[in-house]
This record gives C-alpha cells, structure tokens and sequence, in this order.
C-alpha cells in the first residue's frame, strides 16, 4: 500500500526537483510536497484506488500527514 | 519576540547590512516569519518574501534581481538553500541555517544566544523602502513592487480603523508572507496590539483540521482568497465547529461566487463579510461590506474606496470616462508603491499622471481593471482590460461568460479563456469544476449558455474538470488553464 502511494504522490504530484527523495515518514503537508489541490487528488486517488470512502470530517492533519499516517488510517 | 527581533537586527548589522539593503526571507507560514520581518527592518533593510516552493530558477533570478547578500530562513528549506549556493551564488550569509560554502551562517538558537552589544537605532524615514514583493505579471516576467515604510503603515492604519482592530482580536493569517494578503496579519493586527495566528501551511491544505483551528484558537477576524473560505464551506465540517467568536470575514484577490458566499453568510451570522479589493501595487483601495447576501445573477461590488485615496475612470484614449461608462480604475494613495525594483520603464508606464499646476504632478496606479459603478454608486469589477477579447469583431468578456457557467446548479466554478485558433481568429474555451455529488454534459452547459449567450460569446469547447490549477499564492492560474484547453482541443 505504501508503495502505491508514494509512486502516485512521486508521478502525479509533487514539484519535480524541489522535493527529490520522498519516504513514508516525511511530511506532507508541512515540507511543501503537496499544495492544497494536491492534497485533494491524493484523497480522490485513494478513494479510487482503495475503494474508500474518506467524509470530510476525517480529512485531517492526524490521518494524511505522511504516507505511514494515511496508511493507519486507511486501515482502521 | 522584540529581544528576538532585536538580536536578528544586531546580527544583520555585524554581517554588514546597511540601510537600504535587500534581506530575503524564505520560510513557509512559521513564526520566524514574523520575527525575519522586523528584524530586517529594525536593521534599517528591505525584506524580500521568497515563495519556498517557487522553481530554483525564480529564486535565483529574484536574489540577483534584488541584489541579495543574506537570507534568512529556516532548517526546512535546507534543500532548496543548498541549491541556491550551488549556483553562481551572491549570498553571503545565511542566518537561520547552519550551512557551509557562506562566509557567515548562524542557527536560530545562535541568533537568540545574541547579547546585542551598543545597538545604535537606524535613523529610517518613512519614504525609505521597507519591503519588495514579487508577482509574476501577464507577461510571466517577476515584478518587485517597492512598498515605503509610509506605504505599509498607510495600509495598516487604514484597515485596523476600518475593521476596528482592537488588542482583543485574534486575526487568522491564511496567507503565505510573499503574497500581499498578509500585510494585514504581519502589519495591521501588530499595529493595533491584535494577536496573529500565523496558521501553518499543513492546515492550509485540510479544511476539517484548518475549521478545528480558527474554533480552538477563537479567531475573530479571518482574511484569504475566496478558495480557502469556499473549502472550509464544503469541507470544513462546519457544523461540527462552534465559530461564533468570528466577527469579520475579510476576502479578496479573487472573484467570491456568490451561492458559496450567500451559503457562508447564512452558516455565520454573526459576522460580516467584507470585500477587499486592490492590487498588491496599492496593498488595497476599496472594500464593500456586505449587509445581505449577495444575489446569485449580481457581481458582488468592490465597493466604494477607503480612506486617503482618490480614483478616476479612464477610457481607452486616458480621458476620464463619462458618468455610468465603464473604463480601467486608475487610483492615487497613501498606500500605493513607490514603483517596481529596479524597473524604472515598467514603473513610469504603470502610473497614470495628472499634473495640478507646474511642478504639481498626482501620479495614479493603472490597475489594468475595468470598472463601471452600479445604480447605487458603488464600484463594480468588470475583469481585466487585457482579457477582454473581440471574437468576430464583438468585445466579449471571459468573466461575463463564467459568471453565467456559474449561474448553473452543477458548476462549482468556472473559468473561460480565449485562444488563437488561427492567426487573428479567437475562439472562447471553458473549463469548469462539477459541483459534488455532480456530473453535468458538455452539451447541457452549451445549452444553459445559449439560453443566455449571443452566439458568438458561446464557448466552442467545455472541459469538466477536477480541479483547476492554481498559483502559489492560490489564485486559478489562467495561463496553465489555457495550455490545458489548448491541448485538449488539438488532440
């Protein structure tokens, strides 16, 4: 799961060379990986991918912070 | 957070920052932020907000532009620092990051170990600059817009009188330092003893956490681009969230839909909803606050203008335009620039100049926007006098032919652009964002087009999307738009 996620975040969304390396635990939101349309297309990617519904109300710092966040999340 | 201050301004000084030197500041929302800006001024400098996540390019380019010897930072930027200084690099000193290959570089715990020795004030006026912001123009080449110690404090002296700033008010500062919006929580909030809430760039980007944020922190005055309003609307779980110590919702740099605005107003009603209106040239120069909420088939008005600032209306020729036409807002104030870096052509063609008698010149700000006023008097948007297009001989407005995709139940947003299809013959291209939970044709949109629309107004092509894309600073990026539409219609 891990790894589908960081190579659609890697392929689809980050800024090229300003992010380089991107692992399991970097952050997010805070380092500038993603921008806020971004985050968007990463939550509409995992409801398709995993066959999820994600509410509003779990679109949270907690749950989508790093890959290893949105992975615990996603199997709760 | 003064000693703080203090101790950067020391620092600077023992680097060899002069009065009137440029120190740029390349951070993401964090509270060094704050500290780099008042620093930098106390040492008598000029702050330059770099866009951390701009290309490597830019920021080269703007370090040269700018003539920068020392940036001041934080250790996240570490990658992007280090491949400034790979390149032919001016930067002598980076203060916030312990890093080689400078001649001086200085941790933040470092900088507040400082016991300032004689500190001796800079003698600083207020015509002297106190800060140089870029924005990328229609041409895409970056314009450093000059702002005066008089210019910002104008600005923050206006807005706290208007919005009645007290040391009460807990301001939530949305905005990234680069872009102008935030010279109300860096300036305004400070000046009137106000608390700024510096909100992290993590809560920018989830509407649900950013709403659980302004509750617990019990803001009462909130500023940002209509986009982040209209994603804590739809996202923010706002029903969950008791906001009720919000008293002011200030919005701008870009057009409001009015359903999400209405839907916003009837959610909060315990605050009022104020549009501010003015280019980053002029910090800003109209608000209209709103006592109802808007009618879905109105533009919301700019309004009226505020204190110390005069406008006219200009026709094409710069003559003033008759009463009740329409023409480009041209405006003189006590908050307007001093012109842009290192760009005396571009600084005089932006200025329009009246002269009173001899040697009594006013010099206007061009806006670039075309204004008409309303039955009430109060000054309407019309759109941007470069994006109007003549398609077959007929001027039409891309913002017109939006605000009625808008108008649609399935259209969250829109955005209507005009290409070159062939040399000299324009066609109209629109892009839209489905509302939730909506799937809306092409053809049904055609249809609610021409149900309006003359023909030659009618978009040739619509595209749903997603999502549009967006500047750094969140506007929708029109430019990236047009490469999009133009490829979907060559393919």
């Amino acid at each position: 799961m891990n790894e589908i996620i960081l190579n659609y975040i890697r392929e689809q969304l980050t800024h090229g060379e300003a992010v380089g390396e991107i692992t399991e635990e970097d952050d997010l939101l805070g380092s500038g990986i993603l921008d806020s349309l971004g985050m968007m297309r990463l939550i509409l990617f995992l409801e398709n991918e995993f066959d999820v519904s994600i509410p509003p109300e779990d679109m949270t710092i907690e749950n989508f912070m790093t890959v290893s966040h949105i992975r615990t999340y996603l199997k709760k | 957070m003064n000693v703080k201050m203090n101790q950067l301004a020391f620092l600077l000084g023992s680097y060899g920052i002069k009065k009137g030197d440029r120190v740029a500041i390349l951070m993401n929302r964090c509270l060094e932020s704050a500290l780099a800006v008042y620093g930098i001024m106390k040492a008598g400098a000029v702050f330059v907000p770099l866009d951390p996540l701009a290309p490597d390019g830019r920021i080269s380019f703007l370090l040269r532009d700018c003539g920068i010897k020392c940036l001041v930072t934080t250790p996240l930027q570490k990658k992007g620092v280090l491949r400034q200084l790979g390149e032919t690099s001016m930067l002598e000193a980076v203060i916030g990051l312990q890093v080689d290959g400078v001649l001086n570089s200085c941790s933040w715990d470092e900088v507040f170990s400082i016991i300032p020795g004689s500190h001796k004030p800079v003698n600083i006026l207020e015509q002297d600059l106190a800060y140089i912001m870029y924005t990328s123009g229609t041409t895409g080449i970056p314009k450093g817009i000059m702002h005066t110690h008089y210019s910002g404090l104008s600005y923050a002296r206006l807005s706290a009188d208007l919005y009645k700033v007290t040391p009460d008010d807990r301001v939530g500062n949305h905005a990234p330092l680069f872009f102008d919006i935030s010279t109300f929580g860096y300036f305004t909030a400070p000046l009137a003893g106000a608390t700024t809430v510096i909100i992290k760039d993590a809560y920018t980007k989830l509407p649900a956490s950013l709403s659980g944020l302004i509750e617990e922190e019990k803001l009462t005055i909130w500023y940002s681009v209509p986009l982040a309003l209209v994603q804590l609307l739809l996202h923010g779980v706002l029903v969950n969230r008791d906001l009720s110590t919000l008293r002011w919702v200030l919005f701008g740099g870009e057009h409001f839909s009015a359903k999400y605005l209405a839907s916003l107003m009837a959610i909060w009603p315990h605050a009022r909803f104020s549009n501010v209106y003015g280019p980053a040239e002029v910090n800003q120069c109209t608000y209209f606050n709103l006592e109802t909420p808007p009618g879905i088939d109105h533009p919301i008005p700019i309004g009226q203008v505020w204190g110390n600032t005069e406008y006219k209306i200009l026709s094409d020729d710069d003559s003033v335009a008759a009463p009740g036409t329409a023409g480009e807002l041209v405006i003189r104030s006590a908050t307007m620039m001093k012109g842009y870096w290192n760009n005396p052509e571009l600084s005089r063609k932006s200025f329009y100049r009246t002269t009173d008698a001899a040697g009594q010149d006013q010099l206007f700000y061009r806006t670039g926007d075309l204004v008409n006023t309303d039955d009430s008097g109060w000054l309407i948007l019309l759109g941007r006098r470069d994006s109007q297009v003549k398609i077959r001989g007929y001027r039409v407005e891309p913002d017109e032919i939006e605000a009625i995709l808008k108008m649609h139940p399935g259209v969250q947003d829109a955005v209507v652009i005009a290409t070159e299809k062939h040399e000299g013959e324009k066609e109209l291209l629109a892009a839209v964002i489905p509302m939730p939970e909506s799937n809306p044709e092409q053809a049904e949109l055609l249809k609610h087009c021409r149900n309006i629309l003359p023909p030659y107004a009618l978009p040739q092509r619509i595209l749903v999307v997603p999502a549009f894309p967006r500047t750094r600073s969140e506007k929708i990026d029109r430019r990236q738009i047009k490469e999009l539409l133009s490829e979907q219609t060559y393919e």
